[in-house]
């Protein structure tokens, strides 16, 4: 395993740290000390320094992290363990060393262009509504919904297209094995097919940040403007094409960790729901937000990532929480599998619904 | 051990504590044995292999904990137990291999009782998440150490760790009041309901600072505080150090700051100025004061009129401000020593009659006898009979011995010097790190015949020597 040199001086620098111990999603679940920033950390200065091998039980620790960006958030000197995790990920399929299980979801996307293997959802209608793309992604193509969002989009009066095959935006692929050729491969497809709008209205907070990031990082032309959801429809509302009866209900919002660290998004979430009712904020917020769920990783290790909701259930009980509202269709899965008794659980698109 | 008894023991810890929670993976055994330790640092650094325990347990309470101490006391295997691993003093680190009893499963937090005024938790919780509880309910723990965030509760307990709010609110071991302790021989106790009293001597305090070689502790009630109304700072500048202790004595005769820090002129010059910007020449020192606003302006009168009188210049409430907001920003990779400098802090505390004699001779010991080593020191935890010093010697990377066995020796004895000059004028082996492997031989020295009280404790309750051997000198 050959690490570049920036990597090397970030994994130097934090394997002998423990600051961000506290705000790890994984670490806070388990309660291993493998499973912080420091631990992989070490781990792979020693790989580095040829004294301990790149094994799979060092491979396998590599993938117990959400890449959730927690860490590199919390350090005030800058070092980013989510990015020498990134290259140790691509150096284990270098190496060809990865584990069966990412294996089985690089083959699953392959074949049928989601981590799960699961068949093409025909339920999802083909709409073609002009040069506004509202994508939607393969989670919630093959687990979720985004009926509520289809048919909020079309109360505003949004001409939109929304495909009945819809390539994948290449998120599944940088998660599991980094900026390999093939994410490469798989984001410029997906780049044709979005550069034929105009604008695309991305639903899942995961596309979305590749698509704003990392196709930028590695050159991948993308003409179409690429906008959040949830960005989106807080526009809607403060353009007025929304009409919002403002309600006594009192929101409190889950940030997902993409919107509001990687793309930086912490507002229109709160733009959208203080039209709707009050905002009731729980600890742990905006960028300091914590994981509350991941579906690639819930493939693997369903227990912890269970776990990792029921952590951030218990933030949210502390707030006195009414309801708790998620952009993220990855958080809303896990977070409805784990919901406790008298708190409601609610998508953005539902929340602006009651309040139509 | 033949690879068949390593099996049966490896059988009987999963079945105590889950199979998932008891490993035996590199990731596991290697991330154990290297603790904040410069020693185990310096040692990955270079490639090598710290000692490592044979089997990492993560048991979810005490009577997992009990049934993990009935297997190692039954095979007479070490058990050396793990908090977070944030200790300096290797108290942590495996010596004698065998069972690393890593407590962060313990991390449950049972009750907020602001009635009672405490937290009960599992000792396994981040402090820095007992403190977040508290936040949530408008209260605070007040422990603000560097290592908030990465150091559990009973991590703290087991060193006698502190924080930078300690002049009014205390150490660790004033914010605990009742414990839940796994014995070595398996037995669940629970020391007095409440810390103060007269039924004998105090429990808590035999297990508090013991560095796990006493038994485990597993839950524990720590105090919390009402958020204070007013906090407020203010820097000044001694010309001095005669002038900031005499300051900061007569001080605390009339109230109790929550932060003092007095930062030597090297440590003005050093880390003072580049995170907090001071640019001055002098000793920097720093005082919070806070509670409820109407006190707090008047005790803000009275320190400006009792620092005055030993000519301290008003810095104004800037830089103690900024201070406060980057108090954990030194200790971050990029602002902290770091391999491959050799380092160490060798705090020691003593009364105001003797602890600047203290800082004189231990600066001048180790910049005498260790020329290749910097000298710094602050003085940050005060109390109305004295305070401590928070000494560092740094030794540049350049002038760090490439064998490792070398670089140990040098380090081994900028230590011995460094403490047993602390000793010969009236300090103590350690103030807030504890003792660990690193200092445990000096224990002796410190202690003498009493040496024999903590010896006949352990003996008592340990008569196999299971836990956690070679720490503490026991």
């Amino acid at each position: 395993m050959q690490f570049t040199q920036k990597s090397k001086e970030h994994i130097d620098a934090c394997r002998f740290c423990w600051m961000c111990h506290h705000v790890c999603p994984i670490g806070n679940a388990t309660g291993l000390e493998r499973n912080t920033a420091r631990a992989r950390a070490l781990g792979l200065s020693m790989v580095a320094r040829d004294s301990i091998e790149y094994s799979d039980d060092i491979i396998s620790n590599v993938y117990e992290c959400s890449l959730c960006g927690g860490c590199m958030t919390d350090c005030v000197t800058g070092w980013d363990p989510v990015m020498f995790t990134k290259e140790a990920r691509l150096g284990a399929a270098l190496d060809g060393k990865l584990p069966d299980y990412v294996m089985k979801m690089l083959m699953n996307i392959n074949e049928k262009g989601n981590i799960y293997g699961a068949d093409k959802n025909e339920n999802i209608p083909e709409i073609n509504g002009g040069d506004i793309l509202f994508f939607v992604g393969e989670d919630t193509r093959a687990k979720g919904c985004a009926k509520t969002a289809v048919e909020l989009l079309k109360k505003a009066d949004v001409k939109f297209t929304l495909l009945k095959d819809e390539p994948s935006s290449g998120y599944s692929m940088d998660f599991l094995i980094g900026a390999a050729a093939e994410t490469k491969a798989v984001m410029e497809n997906c780049a044709r097919t979005l550069n034929n709008y105009k604008k695309v209205i991305c639903y899942d907070p995961s596309d979305a940040k590749v698509m704003m990031r990392e196709y930028k990082e590695w050159g991948i032309e993308l003409k179409a403007e690429v906008v959040t959801f949830t960005a989106f429809v807080a526009e809607l509302i403060e353009g007025g094409k929304l009409k919002i009866k403002k309600s006594d209900m009192v929101f409190t919002p889950q940030d997902s960790p993409l919107l509001a660290r990687d793309l930086e998004e912490t507002e229109p979430i709160r733009k959208a729901l203080s039209a709707c009712g009050e905002i009731r904020e729980m600890l742990l917020n905006r960028e300091h937000t914590m994981l509350a769920g991941n579906l690639i990783m819930n493939e693997y290790m369903p227990a912890v990532i269970r776990k990792v909701a029921e952590n951030r259930w218990i933030n949210a009980k502390n707030a006195d929480t009414m309801i708790l509202v998620t952009a993220s269709p990855a958080e809303y899965l896990m977070l409805s599998e784990t919901k406790p008794e008298g708190i409601d659980l609610m998508k953005l698109e539902e929340a602006i619904t009651k309040c139509l | 051990m033949t690879d068949f008894l390593f099996d049966v023991i490896a059988t009987e810890l999963e079945d105590a504590v889950g199979r998932e929670n008891c490993s035996t993976r590199t990731i596991d055994k290697l991330t154990h044995s290297v603790d904040y330790f410069w020693l185990s640092r310096m040692w990955a650094d270079r490639g090598l292999r710290m000692p490592e325990g044979d089997f990492i347990v993560a048991p979810k309470d005490a009577k997992e904990v009990s049934a993990v101490l009935k297997i190692a006391n039954y095979y007479k295997i070490p058990v050396t137990t793990w908090g977070a691993g944030g200790g300096t003093q290797g108290g942590a680190i495996p010596v004698c291999g065998g069972i690393v009893l890593d407590t962060k499963r313990m991390n449950k937090i049972y009750d907020v009782n602001t009635q009672g005024m405490y937290i009960e938790c599992g000792t396994g919780a981040i402090y820095k998440h007992i403190e977040w509880a508290a936040n949530e309910k408008g209260y605070a723990t007040m422990h603000y150490p560097s290592s908030l965030t990465c150091s559990t509760v009973g991590g703290f307990l087991a060193h006698r760790g502190i924080g930078v709010s300690s002049t009014k609110y205390g150490k660790i071991d004033d914010m605990v009041l009742q414990m839940e302790v796994v014995l070595p021989n398996g037995d669940i106790i629970e020391t007095s309901p409440a810390p103060k009293h007269a039924a004998g001597p105090d429990l808590n305090q035999i297990f508090i600072g013991s560095e796990g070689t006493l038994g485990v502790m597993t839950k524990a009630q720590m105090r919390i505080y009402e958020q204070p109304e007013s906090r407020q700072f203010r820097g000044f500048l001694f010309h001095n150090m005669t002038d900031a202790f005499n300051a900061g004595r007569e001080l605390l005769q009339k109230f109790k700051p929550s932060v003092m820090r007095l930062y030597d002129e090297a440590e003005t010059a050093s880390l003072i100025k580049k995170i907090v910007g001071v640019e001055k020449k002098g000793a920097f020192m720093n005082i919070a004061i806070e509670g409820v606003k109407e006190m707090a302006d008047l005790e803000m009168k009275i320190l400006l009129e009792t620092f005055g009188k030993y000519g301290a210049e008003d810095l104004g409430s800037e830089y103690g401000e900024k201070w406060w907001k980057e108090k954990i920003t030194f200790f971050y990779p990029g602002h902290m020593m770091d391999i491959p400098q050799c380092f160490g802090t060798m705090d020691t505390i003593a009364p105001y009659d003797k602890i600047e004699k203290i800082y004189w001779a231990m600066k001048e010991a180790i910049e005498t006898n260790f020329p290749q080593a910097k000298f710094i020191a602050h003085f940050s935890h005060w109390y109305e009979w004295g305070c401590m010093i928070y000494d560092r010697f740094i030794v540049d990377g350049k002038d760090v011995p490439r064998d490792p066995h070398e670089a140990f020796r040098l380090h081994q004895a900028i230590w011995n010097c460094g403490v047993r000059t602390a000793l010969a004028n009236g300090g103590v082996v350690n103030d807030h790190h504890g003792v660990g492997i690193k200092l445990g031989r000096l224990m002796k020295e410190q202690y003498g015949p009493a040496m024999q009280v903590f010896e006949g404790i352990k003996k008592q309750l340990d008569p196999n020597g299971i836990m956690n051997p070679f720490k503490l000198g026991l």
